[in-house]
């Protein structure tokens, strides 16, 4: 058996039809109706809030789920998906979040996994599987050692693996799910570059995104579901990006950052002195009250470094950091929170979420102490508290007592902003705040870390995206390679501006 | 769930055989319960916080030979016991040590800790350590009675009830929550991990001690070869209790009931004259069934 390369000869008619696709969970019509056809060659982009059902119609197409009811139809034939397996065999190919590839295996190995070409004597044959896999990167302009163990490889070279799987299998149809949400600016234009050659090949692509830009740049064509229904599907030039958010949230948003703050003078909550970790060289700065101060950098940068290190969390070689005259002792991993400094980190399932624990449980975990007298705690104060908050974000939930694991990205983030506010806070440092969020949860969030700045806190806010950064700092830091190589007025900020000292 | 298995098990034993309600059988079932209870309530809170201890059957042992040797050397139970305990605590404190500050697996350190423990009990003594002075007061500890109860499942009943009090509504047992959920955000959140781990050990060590005594009260003697295996038994009870052993979930109501199942499952094949055999057979199924219907029914509530 030797690796085929040539695409299947392909029946006229849509790539794929979905048709009438109802899927319910215990108490949840997940989907309801749903309709999506991909033409062959194009891209196609789904969009949605968190819960719209996005990622419930990926699974039934990748066999992770299966449908109640509806018609799957590939290339024209019906199509049975009922394990993961027979998606591949089918020509329908996802590649998800998260990285579904072996990495203590080679790229080559990865991408013939099901079957390993074997010569005469039926022993893998392993210069024809080296040749192979370096032919289908060619064929997607993508240069990579076929050899490398998967796991060496960042991200975005992973990503690039799970497309020429795609290609090994002959797929038909690339899902791609969320694909930039941990790319840098670079490696999104070359995913972009491959998608091109995906669509040249005539494969049609499902582009799942939260990303109005991306659309606008990619898709050919754009289906908005909401609630678990299909609410819209035209052609991306018919829309306008006011047009996409209606579609999405079924109001408009006023404005995705307000401002009702006024932080006229604030005295300074948090300086840093010539802070120089292992990543981190040199860094100074100060946080006045009432201030957002946005940190900007590519990929490496040291932005989650420096989020790290200004809680405590990161052993610091030099420097100093004062949160309102008190400084940080080195070592002392309790010191940061004692202080009043509360981190929102990047990575909500690992780093914040309690995933089986109640929402009640996970947002009162740091201000559990005050609900408590002799070491017993309060519960109905501890729940009065929380409710409040739960209230006041609008924090959709079906009870205190739900596991916080069931709930969308954006109000998983919210409990988890509410962990720190329950708490004192002086200083409040947030690590890509939005990331994997609605939009409609986004404005949420962002009015939310603007009330904080309001209510007299020091907010610092790590980020990758160009319009929450100019839409929300007061002023901008710049950092590469470990180093702030400049600070910029919110005034005098320019995307230009902000880039070339990100390259520098 | 585990409650209908538990009654059903009740049902289906008291059907075949009209001995299993009589109050001698019942309090014998109660006094099995005790030493896996006892442990088991420490054994919950550590499997809660991600870490197990698999060396409490070895430690059990060497404490009951300690405790009765200290009692024989001092001719007193009230310093006697107390070694016994305190050896137990400071088995637990070591493993607590290797874990927290030398960053090995629990898993490793313990199965480690638990060879050493066994063949140092016999470096210790060559033989069982017998009650030499005959003090009635060491054989009271597990023979006595306070009203109807049998003293060793009323020490049970006390320190499940303490641990229970302290598990639901205490800072700490909220903590020991957080610690096995997620316990990069529990230090975020101010909280030591390291540390709260560690008192979990030394606790769970204690309540070996504690065993360990008065086991060694019940044979009269300490047995170097006692407790063999006792760590499954009681992980099993925890498990069967839908405890994760990946942390974070956990309650002691399922460890009791977990308890429960088990020595009646043992008892109903002692009093149907069953098989000895199926004492691990039985209970190696019915863990597999908890753990298969425990899955069926999380997966139920995924979205």
């Amino acid at each position: 058996m030797s690796a085929e390369l040539a695409p299947k000869v392909v029946p006229a008619g849509p790539a794929l039809a979905m048709t009438g696709i109802n899927k319910r969970f215990p108490g949840v019509m997940a989907l309801e109706n749903v309709d999506l056809t991909l033409e062959r060659g194009k891209v196609h982009a789904l969009m949605g809030e968190n819960g719209a059902g996005k990622s419930t119609l990926i699974k039934i197409l990748a066999g992770a789920y299966r449908k109640d009811s509806g018609s799957v139809r590939i290339g024209g034939a019906e199509a049975d998906i009922q394990a993961p397996r027979d998606a591949l065999r089918l020509g329908v190919k996802v590649v998800f979040q998260e990285i579904a590839l072996i990495s203590e295996f080679t790229v080559a190995e990865n991408i013939f996994l099901e079957k390993y070409p074997t010569n005469r004597l039926g022993a893998i044959d392993w210069p024809a599987i080296h040749a192979s896999a370096a032919a289908l990167f060619a064929r997607i302009g993508f240069d990579v050692d076929v050899t490398a163990k998967v796991g060496d490889l960042p991200l975005s070279q992973q990503q690039m693996v799970e497309i020429a799987r795609a290609l090994a299998h002959q797929a038909r149809v690339v899902v791609m799910d969320e694909p930039t949400s941990s790319l840098t600016p670079g490696e999104v234009e070359l995913l972009f570059t491959v998608i091109r050659r995906l669509t040249d090949l005539g494969i049609a692509v499902l582009y799942v995104t939260h990303k109005l830009a991306e659309v606008f740049e990619i898709a050919d064509t754009v289906t908005v579901l909401r609630d678990g229904r299909r609410i819209s599907t035209r052609s991306v030039s018919e829309h306008t990006e006011d047009s996409l958010i209606q579609d999405m949230i079924g109001r408009r948003i006023e404005t995705l950052f307000p401002r009702a703050r006024n932080n006229a003078g604030g005295v300074s909550i948090l300086s840093v002195e010539g802070l120089s970790t292992d990543k981190l060289k040199d860094i100074n700065f100060e946080v006045r009250a009432g201030e957002v101060l946005g940190f900007f950098g590519l990929m490496g940068a040291g932005r989650t470094e420096l989020a790290k290190a200004i809680v405590g969390f990161e052993p610091i070689r030099a420097g100093y950091i004062v949160v309102d005259g008190r400084p940080l002792s080195p070592h002392d991993t309790r010191t940061g929170v004692a202080l009043g400094i509360g981190l929102l980190t990047e990575d909500r399932k690992t780093e914040g979420l309690m995933l089986e624990l109640p929402v009640s449980k996970n947002a009162s975990l740091a201000a559990l102490g005050e609900f408590a007298s002799l070491g017993f705690v309060h519960e109905s104060r501890e729940r009065g508290a929380v409710q409040e908050f739960v209230d006041r974000f609008k924090i959709k939930t079906p009870s205190l007592d739900q596991e916080i694991q069931y709930l969308s990205g954006g109000n998983q983030q919210k409990v988890l902003l509410t962990r720190w506010l329950m708490r004192g806070l002086k200083v409040i440092v947030v690590d890509e705040p939005t990331r994997g969020i609605d939009v409609g949860a986004k404005s949420e969030i962002y009015a939310a870390l603007d009330r904080l700045a309001g209510d007299g806190l020091a907010v610092v806010m790590m980020t990758s995206e160009m319009p929450e950064l100019l839409g929300l700092s007061d002023r901008i830091a710049v950092m590469a390679d470990g180093r702030i190589t400049a600070m910029i007025n919110r005034d005098d900020a320019t995307q230009e501006a902000i880039l070339n000292a990100a390259i520098a | 769930m585990l409650l209908v298995l538990l009654a059903v098990l009740c049902l289906a034993i008291s059907i075949n055989s009209s001995r299993f309600y009589a109050i001698e059988n019942i309090t014998g079932i109660l006094r099995q319960c005790a030493l896996v209870l006892i442990i088991g309530s420490g054994m919950t809170l550590l499997l809660i916080t991600a870490e197990v201890d698999l060396s409490v059957g070895a430690s059990l042992a060497f404490a009951g030979v300690i405790a009765m040797d200290a009692t024989n050397q001092t001719g007193s139970v009230w310093l006697g016991a107390p070694a016994g305990i305190l050896f137990g605590g400071l088995v637990g404190l070591a493993n607590g040590i290797i874990v927290t500050r030398f960053k090995v697996t629990s898993l490793i350190a313990t199965i480690a800790t638990m060879m050493i423990l066994q063949g140092g009990v016999f470096l210790y003594s060559r033989q069982a350590i017998q009650n030499g002075s005959q003090l009635p007061a060491f054989s009271t500890i597990s023979t006595g009675y306070f009203g109807p109860l049998p003293m060793p499942v009323l020490i049970a009943a006390i320190i499940f009830a303490c641990t229970y009090v302290v598990l639901r509504h205490t800072l700490f047992g909220r903590y020991v929550y957080a610690v096995g959920a997620n316990p990069y955000a529990a230090r975020l959140s101010g909280l030591n991990p390291e540390r709260l781990k560690l008192i979990v050990f030394v606790v769970t060590g204690l309540l070996t001690g504690l065993s360990g005594l008065i086991l060694a009260s019940l044979m009269n003697a300490g047995q170097p070869t006692a407790g063999h295996g006792f760590e499954l038994t009681v992980i099993a009870a925890v498990i069967l209790g839908g405890t994760s052993l990946k942390g974070g979930r956990g309650t002691l109501l399922g460890t009791l009931l977990g308890v429960l199942i088990l020595q009646v499952i043992n008892n109903g094949i002692i009093i149907l004259g069953w098989d000895q055999e199926l004492q691990l057979v039985v209970p190696g199924f019915v863990i597999v069934l908890a753990a298969y219907l425990d899955i069926v029914r999380r997966r139920d509530n995924v979205r």
